[in-house]
């Protein structure tokens, strides 16, 4: 009886499967999701890079005051000492700063530490004092007058603008961005694109079967239904293909970018949430391959027959 | 099946000054009017080319006519949208003179196909469609694809496939075309029974024969023209009523 169950039998009216169309749509669909799949990656590295940035450097700037030059080291450390507490002082009017402190020896030690080694005696080394200020939440001073300002008060103090240097990076990352969010969008407009377009081809390979289907009483969503069906799951399969590869890449990646010095890229680190939203990615393409294709035949037939 | 507001003498296709052309060539049918009414029967003559299938295609709403008016079932084919033409068409029982069979599919997919596209569970299609082609004699190639069948057997799958939805309009074109007389003459007996159950019924031949067998009348084209000639005249020419 199995055997002569004609429902075992039943295949699908158009002859979606097993042709060319869905080699190239998953070859073509692995690599958008592979080229999504990286890029969104650096996207979401480079928002948790800059949101490390606005949180932690840019609510603080550097004062530094260059050492006093005498044959007496006492003397020169004094002199010194005495140009920072001036400073320390103008800096405490600021109505920016929140905390003005001084780095203490040991503290300038630590920093000094890889370039002069263990066992340095502060005290007789000329060496520049540190003041950090911590700026109010959202305080933005004007860092060309305090700078003007700083001068004034003494000679030897400058001001280390992280904001100066860290606005540049902030506009480089920020253009990386971009440059990443066109990509995606242009990822996605290619493969939607390569599916209307086999499709719409498809649609003309098959019109016989779609005529005669038309003629027994089929609606448009009955075809749409068969090509959104094959659709979702070569997305799918495509998508998985795709991050099977992309995985990979990012750790060699995130490898290479955490072997650059000064730390600035070990903020990058991809959160749970990120990579959840990379790995659900199969989830999307396959979504959108299916809804592509639907509203293709949808629209397509509408304009054929 | 029939709507409530679709009254027993109502045409059941009605067609008013109806011309059709392809491209921009010249019109193939022009000024057709004529009205079916519920439950009739009638023939559709004419030599090969003088527009019968196009006739036929406009009734089976495979295409617009370029210019009049065409109503199936009450409703005005320029009016109508894409999903109710669908709902129209599925009350409409189809056999094409090439057949038009899915050859890919099974002899049983495709008689299935006209329930398939209305939805109907799968249960149900398995019943009708297996009766079915037990009395087309055909369940033995139920599951045979159909481009391995014979001329005569994609006919009978073609014919199953035609009835298999219960139409209220059954058009046929040329269906006698391709088999023996024998067949021809059970086929023909098939859609006398289906008359008689109230299924409107138009068949194209060019078939001298089959017309002066039965008496009924016939639409008769040419010159892009259509007349009626009623059974009584064939019946002068000696033609025998069937019974
Ligand atoms: N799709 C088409 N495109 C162009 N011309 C067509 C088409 N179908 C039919 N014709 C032309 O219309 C005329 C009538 O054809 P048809 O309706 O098939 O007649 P019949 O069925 O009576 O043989 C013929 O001259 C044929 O060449
Ligand atoms: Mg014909």
């Amino acid at each position: 009886m199995t055997r002569n169950d004609p429902l075992i039998a039943r295949k699908q009216e158009l002859p979606l499967k097993d042709n060319s169309t869905c080699l190239f749509l998953k070859v073509m669909i692995s690599i958008a999701v592979f080229l999504f799949a990286v890029t969104l990656a650096g996207v979401l590295s480079i928002n948790s890079m800059l949101g490390a940035w606005n949180s932690s450097i840019l609510g603080s700037l550097t004062v530094q005051i260059m050492p006093v030059n005498h044959a007496d080291a006492e003397k020169a450390r004094k002199e010194t000492l005495e140009h920072q507490d001036k400073v320390i002082a103008f800096l405490k009017t600021l109505p920016e700063a929140e905390h003005v402190v001084a780095l203490n020896d040991s503290q300038l030690q630590d920093l000094l530490r890889p370039w002069l080694g263990d066992g340095i005696e502060m005290r007789n080394l000329p060496t520049p004092r540190l003041i950090d200020v911590r700026l109010k939440k959202d305080a933005k001073p004007d860092y060309a007058k305090l700078a003007e300002k700083l001068a004034e008060i003494s000679p030897l103090a400058s001001l280390d603008n992280h904001k100066l240097w860290l606005d540049k990076l902030v506009k480089f990352a920020d253009g990386l961005k971009m440059l990443a969010m066109s990509t995606l969008v242009l990822v996605i407009a290619i493969t939607s694109g390569a599916i209307f377009y086999t499709t719409q081809t498809n649609l003309g390979l098959h019109r016989d079967i779609i005529e005669i289907l038309h003629i027994m009483g089929a609606k448009d969503t009955y075809v749409a239904q068969q090509y959104a069906k094959r659709d979702a799951w070569l997305g799918f399969v495509g998508g998985c293909i795709g991050l099977f590869f992309a995985v990979p890449t990012i750790f060699m990646i995130a490898g290479l970018a955490a072997q650059i010095e000064g730390g600035i890229i070990s903020e990058a680190r991809l959160s749970w949430f990120s990579w959840g939203l990379i790995l659900s990615l199969p989830l999307f393409s396959s979504f959108a391959a299916m809804t592509t294709a639907y509203y293709t035949v949808k629209r397509t037939l509408e304009k054929m027959m | 099946m029939l709507q409530d507001t679709l009254k027993n003498e109502q045409a059941i296709i009605d067609m008013k000054n109806v011309g059709i052309r392809y491209d921009q060539g010249p019109e193939i049918l022009s000024d057709i009017t004529i009205a079916l009414k519920r439950g009739s029967f009638h023939f559709l003559t004419g030599k090969s080319g003088a527009g019968k299938t196009s006739l036929l295609s406009m009734m089976y709403l495979a295409q617009k006519p370029s210019r009049g008016t065409l109503n199936v079932f009450g409703k005005n084919v320029n009016f109508t949208d894409r999903d109710s033409l669908a709902l129209l068409r599925r009350r409409i029982g189809v056999v094409f003179q090439d057949f038009r069979l899915i050859e890919h599919l099974s002899a049983f997919d495709n008689v299935a196909l006209p329930l398939r596209v209305c939805g109907m569970n799968e249960k149900e299609i398995r019943k009708r469609v297996k009766e079915l082609l037990q009395w087309v004699e055909l369940d033995k190639h139920m599951l045979d694809k159909t481009s391995t069948l014979s001329g005569g057997e994609k006919q009978r799958i073609a014919i199953a496939r035609a009835v298999i939805s219960r139409p209220d309009i059954l058009l046929a074109d040329e269906p006698t075309g391709n088999v023996d007389s024998d067949i021809a003459v059970k086929l023909m007996k098939l859609l006398v029974e289906l008359n008689k159950l109230g299924t409107t019924v138009v068949i194209a031949t060019h078939s001298e024969k089959l017309v002066n067998d039965f008496a009924y009348p016939r639409l008769h084209l040419q010159n892009g023209g259509l007349s009626v000639v009623m059974p009584r005249e064939s019946l002068i020419r000696g033609a025998k009523l069937y019974d």
